[in-house]
């Protein structure tokens, strides 16, 4: 019993130091769980030049008398050891928990800050600790002071700094966005500084498809100067990491709202506005073949190309080329598409050639090409060009055999249809 | 290739209920629920729901919130990804009588939800996400209780249809998939635990959107609004080498994908476009045959939630001795019969 109570104060008094950490360093950008053994090590970087006050590991009482570090704070970097996590979580939760019920039966300004001062450091070992998210949407939809909300997205930056992929984290943003959006004049720069912040969490948690997902949400947010400046710049990134699938998935709703404009034309300057539209299309079809020829194999890059083709001929060359010419006679539109899909041929042509020394890269360029076109086939007719092509991929690739031969088998039908019309 | 270990596992999931002190079951305890669904449902698929304590049941009403929802455990606050798992285990233990129906559904109609958006969407609580996932647990959850008139299905399948993309596949919404100074990184290099545990990486993939998505619609009765050969194709090019299968483009497989996309594929009926045979080699070979559990990929740590979609993918696969499971409740097959064709 009274080892309980032991570990129980021990736990309480964890608690209050890290939460005076958090107090008294506001500037805290990163959080991270150390092992014991790390903190010896990262003692020697940082070198004997400091002195032990400016050394940045916080002992309490107890973890000083028996020699052992629990935090480190350092540059607004704080580290907590894995060694007391659990007591420390358990110690937080408790705390919430029973300034969380209090609250809620009565509205008193002192449990208010005891409830966020208690989840703060409850997020920060739980990130999804959904209570603890609700508790402080309610107290600061309560006061509905601009401050209040600022500090919301940066407690949830600070919890994302340790787990990316925190679904409750980035969904917090949204409703704070979504909160402040009708009356904050900064609004365009909060979602500027959102996208960068995506960025930012995108570059050391590769794929994460939860960030991506909320840069996403921020499209419609965006101005269109805003969609093309961050088509530009996203370009970049995208080039370095030509297997993140998510980072084309944004690109690609992007330049579905910037063609939103196109089907409202009245809206807009539409001859002017239509012309930028089939450049950045154009640009973006140029940049994604040059990336396929260096990067040879990538299943993402030839994914964007599917979308990128199939709204080319569907609605571009269509619609675009319809409403900015319209005198153009159809059979030139028709003419376009046809030398369109001839350069398509002639891609899939230069990415069928498997080098003898079979490198498993060229194997996957030729896969994926084959498959591009075949995939093309379903939105549009092809006709007589593809013939080897269900051979070419039941030969490479015979896991989907069952696929290849049900859409081989479409694509002849429709060849007889038309050579018996 | 082995077989599967079916004492073992039940042995684990049933450990598992009771090691309240890992650092797993610590972080995780604000979705206990979810886990007793993902645990409970694996034990009756095996046959072995018996071995579970009754408790389970007044365990579960004690995390009902007076609006009639359900927390991810006692004290919490409600969310309609917890209501769910409390409809669906009370289904299992056939005790869908304790609840009282009109409450929770009205509860998911009006205090979760927030009533039915006006586009058609659900949201998880009083906060006000929108998910496609929060409409699949609405239907779902509704249509279990027999309460599916209570909402307008036709707005709801309207929205799920606007989630739709090119490849075939659905989003969370329409439309939806740095070296900042030197400091920066910095304690990730030192990072020792991971809080992002497998479970919630998994909880989180593109697949669970287009399950969520073609589910609703088949409880719907409006998969017509689905490409089914467009879907096919992206679906069954979720398969990798190995005979996994993976959630997005260039990623690697995961166990838990056996459920989430073999699922949406027998729902919209190609399911033979796969390599079945590879795949329950894939699943087998995730098993943990000392200890019982299964794991994302081969050699991995185990946890209840990929136990869970292991074995609901061999139930989908046909697996003999594993009960059959419905790819859109997501509960074996004789207790949606024991719901549906009873009354």
């Amino acid at each position: 019993m009274s080892e309980k109570l032991n570990s129980e104060a021990f736990a309480s008094d964890l608690l209050k130091q890290f939460e005076h950490i958090l107090e008294s360093d506001p500037l805290i950008d990163e959080v991270g769980f150390i092992h014991p053994s790390q903190f010896v090590t990262l003692k020697e970087e940082v070198g004997g030049s400091l002195s032990s006050s400016e050394g940045g590991v916080l002992k309490s009482q107890d973890a000083l008398e028996n020699g052992i570090t629990n935090f480190w704070n350092r540059d607004h970097k704080l580290g907590i050891s894995t060694q007391i996590v659990i007591s420390l979580y358990k110690a937080a939760k408790n705390a919430f928990m029973a300034a969380h019920r209090q609250h809620k039966t009565s509205n008193d300004e002192t449990l208010a800050s005891e409830v966020l001062i208690h989840g703060r450091a409850l997020l920060l070992l739980s990130c999804d600790f959904g209570t603890a998210w609700n508790s402080r949407k309610l107290i600061a939809s309560k006061k509905q002071l601009l401050p209040i909300f600022m500090d919301e997205l940066r407690l949830s930056a600070l919890v994302l700094s340790y787990s990316p992929k925190s679904e409750q984290a980035w969904s917090h943003r949204r409703w704070v966005i979504n909160m402040i959006s009708g009356r904050c004049s900064t609004l365009q720069e909060i979602i500027e500084r959102e996208s960068e912040l995506v960025e930012k969490i995108a570059e050391s948690s590769k794929m994460n498809y939860r960030a991506w997902n909320h840069r996403c949400w921020l499209v419609s947010y965006m101005t269109r100067e805003q969609v093309l400046h961050e088509l530009k710049k996203s370009r970049n990134w995208a080039g370095l990491h030509v297997a993140d699938n998510s980072c084309f998935h944004y690109r690609r709703r992007l330049m579905l709202r910037n063609l939103e404009g196109v089907c409202h034309p009245q809206e807009n300057d539409s001859s002017g506005y239509n012309v930028k539209t089939y450049q950045v299309w154009k640009e973006e079809l140029d940049w994604n073949e040059a990336l396929i020829k260096r990067y040879v194999g990538r299943e993402a890059l030839w994914l964007h190309r599917r979308f990128l083709c199939l709204y080319w001929i569907r609605h571009i060359t269509a619609n675009l080329l319809g409403i900015s010419c319209q005198s153009e006679p159809k059979s030139s539109v028709d003419n376009d598409i046809d030398s369109f899909l001839d350069h398509e041929l002639c891609l899939l042509d230069s990415c069928s050639t498997v080098p003898d020394d079979v490198f498993e890269d060229f194997q996957a360029q030729a896969i994926h090409s084959a498959t591009y076109m075949l995939w093309l086939t379903k939105g549009i007719d092809l006709q007589d060009k593809l013939g080897d092509l269900t051979r070419l991929l039941s030969k490479a690739c015979p896991e989907r055999s069952s696929l290849w031969d049900y859409f081989g088998g479409q694509l002849c039908a429709r060849e007889l249809d038309l050579s018996n019309s | 290739m082995g077989e599967l270990a079916v004492d073992k596992h039940v042995k684990y999931i049933i450990s598992v209920e009771k090691k309240k002190e890992s650092f797993e079951s610590v972080v995780m305890e604000h979705l206990r629920l979810n886990g007793a669904y993902w645990g409970l449902t694996t034990l009756d698929l095996l046959g072995k729901l018996d071995a579970v304590d009754k408790e389970v049941i007044s365990w579960i009403m004690k995390c009902q919130h007076e609006s009639g929802g359900f927390a991810g455990n006692i004290g919490h606050d409600p969310h309609i990804l917890y209501t769910i798992s409390a409809v669906q285990v009370l289904a299992l233990f056939d005790k869908l009588d304790v609840l009282d129906v009109d409450k929770v559904s009205n509860c998911i109609l009006i205090h979760i939800a927030g009533l039915q958006n006006e586009d058609g969407s659900f949201s998880g609580d009083m906060w006000g996400e929108v998910d496609t996932r929060f409409s699949y647990i609405a239907i779902c959850c509704l249509s279990i209780l027999q309460r599916l008139d209570k909402i307008n299905v036709d707005k709801a399948v309207n929205y799920i249809v606007s989630c739709k993309n090119l490849d075939g596949g659905f989003g969370c919404t329409p439309g939806g998939e740095s070296h900042a100074g030197q400091m920066n990184g910095w304690i990730n290099h030192w990072l020792f635990v991971k809080s992002d545990s497998n479970i919630v990486k998994c909880l989180s993939a593109a697949v669970t959107a287009v399950f969520c998505c073609v589910g609703a619609l088949a409880i719907a009765g409006a998969l017509h609004h689905v490409d089914k050969d467009l879907l096919g194709w992206w679906l069954c090019e979720r398969q990798v080498k190995s005979g996994g299968l993976n959630g997005r483009p260039e990623k690697l497989p995961d166990v838990c994908y056996s459920w989430w996309v073999l699922s949406s594929l027998i729902m919209i009926d190609r399911v033979h476009w796969i390599n079945k045979e590879k795949l329950l080699k894939y699943i087998l070979d995730c098993q943990d045959t000392e200890n019982g559990g299964i794991s994302d990929r081969p050699d991995d740590a185990v946890d209840v939630f990929h136990t869970y979609f292991g074995v609901a993918g061999l139930s989908l696969l046909e697996y003999p001795g594993v009960k059959a499971i419905d790819p859109a409740y997501a509960l074996p097959v004789d207790v949606v019969n024991r719901i549906f064709l009873s009354k």
